[in-house]
């Protein structure tokens, strides 16, 4: 313990969190669920690799690192709004430079019937009531050390409401750039989302950058869906090449609600994504679909929980992870089915590909099953492309570097067949075939 | 030297010359005769000492005892493990006697549990087996032990040692010192440290070059196997282009005075030699709440060192309250390959954690994972894998298949894979299904007239078979009934 609070990361942390109060303190539940979060973060530092959370995703390097606490001159970045302009997506935008909102890149003018939708900073201005509940919770794993700190420090974020009974058609875009800045920032953000009964969401999550910048993100996320709700929610990762990002969400679906969970992992220099998902009623259904392309020295940890706790639920889980150079990907995709859950139906299949000897995946699919009325399957492979396949094209003439990256796209492009905005999953299909090696 | 070496070895002469003598004295009064329980066991607890003492007893060289120590010493300084999903009570380690012969038998068969008799009846147990099943001390001859001393010599014909760890590291102590502890180091991990440090005895065997060995040995059979104790140390070598299948426990109850055993096994196989190294499992389960009942905490592992080796370990677990055992194979050798196919089965308040590591290092090799988990009344069953390619490992080829029965509502299945690949040439695939017994198939069973219980056990046999094929013959039928009388109780 001691040892932990002796690293350069956690010191610097507490060092800005005692200089700069935080905006909107003066609440009296909000800084104290503050301040017992930096106290727990204080006393447990970054988690090593023996916490079973963090096994295959050392933070050693970070740790070593000095973070500055939030960006002042966020506002003042000069950000190019074509950098995040997405085909399809032409909802309401809510845009934050750095972890620091930006009216000028946002555009909230005309908020479709039954949204709310506001930065987090001015959601505490008015009534913070509504927001006690999410804002209080404490984080008690051994490995939760980020969202510790995120709860602690995270200054903005997204609070979005959708009425009982609403449809939000257009997509609404929640955006996320890092800019270069004179040092490394480290920003936090904490969202609050909720769909009220028979609502309907369509939600992207975009995390880009303009220019070269190391600096640190944190996102926590609580995603609800009332009775009946529906959710479709894309995130796009595509942030800095040399940005750590932390992305903790945690989603609960009430009865007969439905959420469908898009991922594509593309930047970032070490990115680790929590996801968290509670079927808490009866007849509701999870899918979730993921794709991480890496290179270089990328590190990508993606950290599944789908836990079945009602009648006749069901989760559907589709991943596909591509590794080259020296990148390592990691996976976890966890079911549990809980006492009681009869009639839970849970898949799982995490396929992946290693392309160089210097990379690795580390892949765990697990299943706790505590009740018997249940489906439950999970597989996973790792492998390379299939031979026969390469030499069925190129027996047509297509050269090597192009056969290769046609089947690694087709092997990725499948898990988001069931988008339904096709000019959205047109781009990023085109973003994936980009991205992935061609050589 | 100073006096208190002095009274050390004159107290380990007064214990191992007292200990003969009883042994001898124990022989020919049986009956009637009371030991003296100070002169044949070791009071409780654990200390350089005791392992001192206990190494005096056994009469083991000095470099043995050397070797305890340091694993006692390293055991000090390890945490107890609790990353397993079970459930165990805290273990006093400083209650238990760490070499005592066992007392409190049952003088004859009316004195044993009659549920007990009635398990042997149902798996058709000779008469003459069912006392030493049970732990009577009655010295009878049976026919195992004859038949032990024919197979011993046709083995010492080809060359095949087969002898108990204690007589091994006094006959043969070259091969001991050279293969012990090199699989499982001494400070593996913290049972495989304490067992290291206070191992009570085993089976050694060794199959020189070339030797197919002649027939499946087993412990059963072994002269002396009466009470192997509860710290047992198995270490099997295989030289170059040897054979042998070797059978570990047997099928009917063991009764045990014991609650903690934290057994080690060895596995070295050379240049395309062969180990085939079958378990079933059955001690003591605890009553239906779970009361008494054995820890089974085993470390095993087979190192396949030399190219084209192979290691198959096939397990049926059906007894203890706690199993936590992992065994696997270590594929350095080129082209070598690792088996493991498990059946495990949990019934009321059982816990099981086990599964498999495979560690691929050299090129070409391969392995094969087959695991079958069932689940009834209120226990829980976890399987727990490891497959991981080093980087070396060029064209490693793994599939591994796990699957779960879950019988009632109360019971758990888990599954926690871990597959860590860094070769790009390998090809690693998992997949897990856990289900319930399907309605459909009881009511075909059953609309042709077959009762509710067989018609389960009709389906767990069939969910097993993939498993059950692997074992010896004589072994797979016992199984089988094993399976049915595991589960009694377990539907309706």
């Amino acid at each position: 313990m001691s040892q932990a609070q002796a690293t350069p990361f956690v010191d610097s942390l507490l060092q800005a969190a005692a200089q700069t109060p935080l905006p909107s303190s003066g609440i009296d539940w909000l800084d104290t669920a503050r301040r017992e979060n930096l106290d727990a973060f204080a006393a447990s530092g970054l988690p090593d690799t023996r916490v079973e959370a963090w096994k295959y995703t050392a933070l050693r390097a970070l740790g070593q690192r000095r973070f500055v606490l939030g960006d002042a001159q966020a506002a003042a970045r000069a950000v190019d709004a074509a950098v995040f302009a997405l085909p399809g997506v032409d909802g309401p935008a809510l845009v934050f430079v750095n972890g620091v909102f930006r009216a000028d890149l946002s555009c909230l003018d005309t908020l479709p019937a039954g949204l709310t939708l506001s930065p987090l900073s001015q959601a505490l201005q008015g009534d913070a009531e509504p927001l006690r509940f999410a804002l209080s919770r404490h984080y008690r794993e051994g490995g939760d050390a980020f969202a510790r700190l995120n709860a602690a420090l995270a200054g903005d974020g997204v609070v979005l409401r959708v009425a009982a009974g609403a449809k939000v058609v257009a997509p609404v875009h929640l955006v996320f750039v890092g800019a270069p800045a004179e040092d490394d920032i480290a920003w936090h953000v904490r969202h609050v989302i909720e769909l009220g009964e028979e609502a309907a969401l369509s939600l992207v999550e975009h995390h880009v950058a303009v220019g070269k910048h190391q600096h640190l993100g944190t996102q926590v996320a609580d995603i609800v869906l009332r009775k009946g709700a529906r959710l479709t929610h894309v995130t796009l990762q595509d942030a800095g090449e040399g940005s750590t990002l932390v992305r903790h969400d945690s989603v609960q679906l009430d009865a007969q609600a439905q959420a469908s969970l898009y991922v594509l992992e593309l930047g970032g220099s070490l990115v680790r994504h929590d996801l968290h998902a509670t079927l808490a009623g009866d007849q509701s259904r999870l899918e979730t679909r993921g794709v991480f392309a890496l290179d270089g020295r990328q590190h990508v940890d993606t950290q599944m929980a789908i836990r079945h706790q009602a009648l006749n639920t069901a989760s559907d889980s589709v991943w596909r992870g591509v590794a080259d150079g020296r990148s390592r990907g990691v996976i976890r995709g966890a079911i549990v089915v809980a006492p009681g859950a009869d009639g839970s139906d849970a898949s799982l299949s995490s396929k992946n590909l290693l392309l160089s000897g210097q990379a690795e995946i580390d892949t765990k699919p697990e299943l706790e099953i505590y009740a018997d009325e249940v489906k439950a399957a999970h597989g996973a492979t790792v492998g390379q492309l299939d031979e026969r396949s390469l030499f069925y094209l190129r027996s047509r003439g297509i050269p090597l570097a192009e056969a290769r990256s046609m089947l690694t796209a087709a092997f990725c492009r499948a898990v988001f067949e069931s988008l339904p905005n096709a000019a959205l999953r047109e781009h990023i299909d085109h973003r994936l075939m980009e991205h992935l090696p061609s050589a | 030297m100073t006096t208190e070496t002095t009274d050390r070895n004159e107290l380990s002469a007064t214990l191992r010359d007292n200990a003969e003598v009883a042994a001898v004295l124990g022989r020919r009064y049986e009956a009637g005769f009371v030991t003296d329980i100070e002169t044949d066991s070791l009071p409780p607890g654990l200390s350089e000492d005791i392992i001192r003492q206990l190494s005096a007893l056994k009469q083991e060289p000095e470099w043995m005892t050397e070797w305890r120590l340091q694993a006692y010493r390293h055991w000090l300084t390890m945490p107890e493990p609790h990353w397993a999903k079970l459930n165990i009570g805290a273990i006093d380690f400083q209650a238990i006697s760490y070499y005592a012969s066992p007392k409190n038998k049952p003088k004859s068969l009316d004195e044993v549990d009659p549920k007990l008799l009635e398990t042997y009846d149902k798996l058709g147990v000779p008469l003459h087996e069912r006392a030493r099943l049970a732990g009577v001390a009655v010295d009878a001859v049976f026919d195992s032990v004859s038949v032990g001393t024919t197979f011993r010599k046709e083995l010492a014909d080809v060359g095949v040692i087969f002898c108990s760890m204690s007589e091994a590291i006094r006959e043969y102590p070259e091969l001991v010192r050279k293969y012990l502890g090199s699989v499982v180091p001494v400070g593996d991990n913290y049972f495989a440290a304490l067992n290291s440090a206070v191992f009570s005895d085993g089976s050694f065997v060794f199959i020189p070059k070339g030797v197919r060995c002649p027939m499946e040995l087993s412990t059963y059979f072994r002269i002396n196997a009466g009470h192997t104790g509860q710290f047992e140390r198995t270490l099997i070598v295989c030289e170059d282009s040897a054979y042998v299948s070797y059978l570990e426990g047997c099928t009917a109850p063991m009764r045990d005075e014991n609650q903690l055993h934290a057994a080690v096994v060895e596995l070295v196989a050379l240049e395309k030699a062969q180990i085939k190294y079958s378990t079933v499992q059955n001690w003591y389960p605890g009553d239906e709440e779970g009361r008494g009942g054995i820890y089974n905490f085993v470390t095993k592992r087979g190192d396949c060192r030399g190219d084209d080796s192979k290691i198959s370990w096939t397990q049926v677990e059906t007894g203890s309250a706690i199993t936590w055992k992992y065994p696997s194979c270590v594929l350095r050798g080129d082209r070598s390959v690792g088996e493991f196919y498990s059946v495990a089965l949990t019934h009321h308040r059982q816990q099981a954690d086990t599964g498999t590591k495979m560690i691929h290092i050299g090129k070409g090799t391969k392995s094969k994972i087959v695991s079958k988990g069932i689940s009834a009344g209120r226990s829980s069953n976890s399987y727990r894998g490891l497959v991981k390619v080093e980087k070396g490992a060029e064209g490693a080829r793994n599939y591994t298949q796990c699957d779960s029965l879950l019988i009632g509502k109360k019971c758990g299945a888990h599954t926690f894979p871990y597959m860590e690949v860094k070769n790009p040439s390998a090809i690693v695939e998992h997949e897990a299904t856990t289900s319930k017994i399907s309605d459909d198939q009881l009511f075909y069973c059953r609309s042709r007239g077959i009762g509710e219980e067989d018609a389960v056990s009709l389906i767990v046999d069939g969910f097993c078979k993939q498993v059950f094929r692997e074992l010896p013959m004589e072994f797979a039928v016992e199984a089988k009934k094993l399976l049915e009388v595991s589960l009694e109780g377990a539907v309706g």
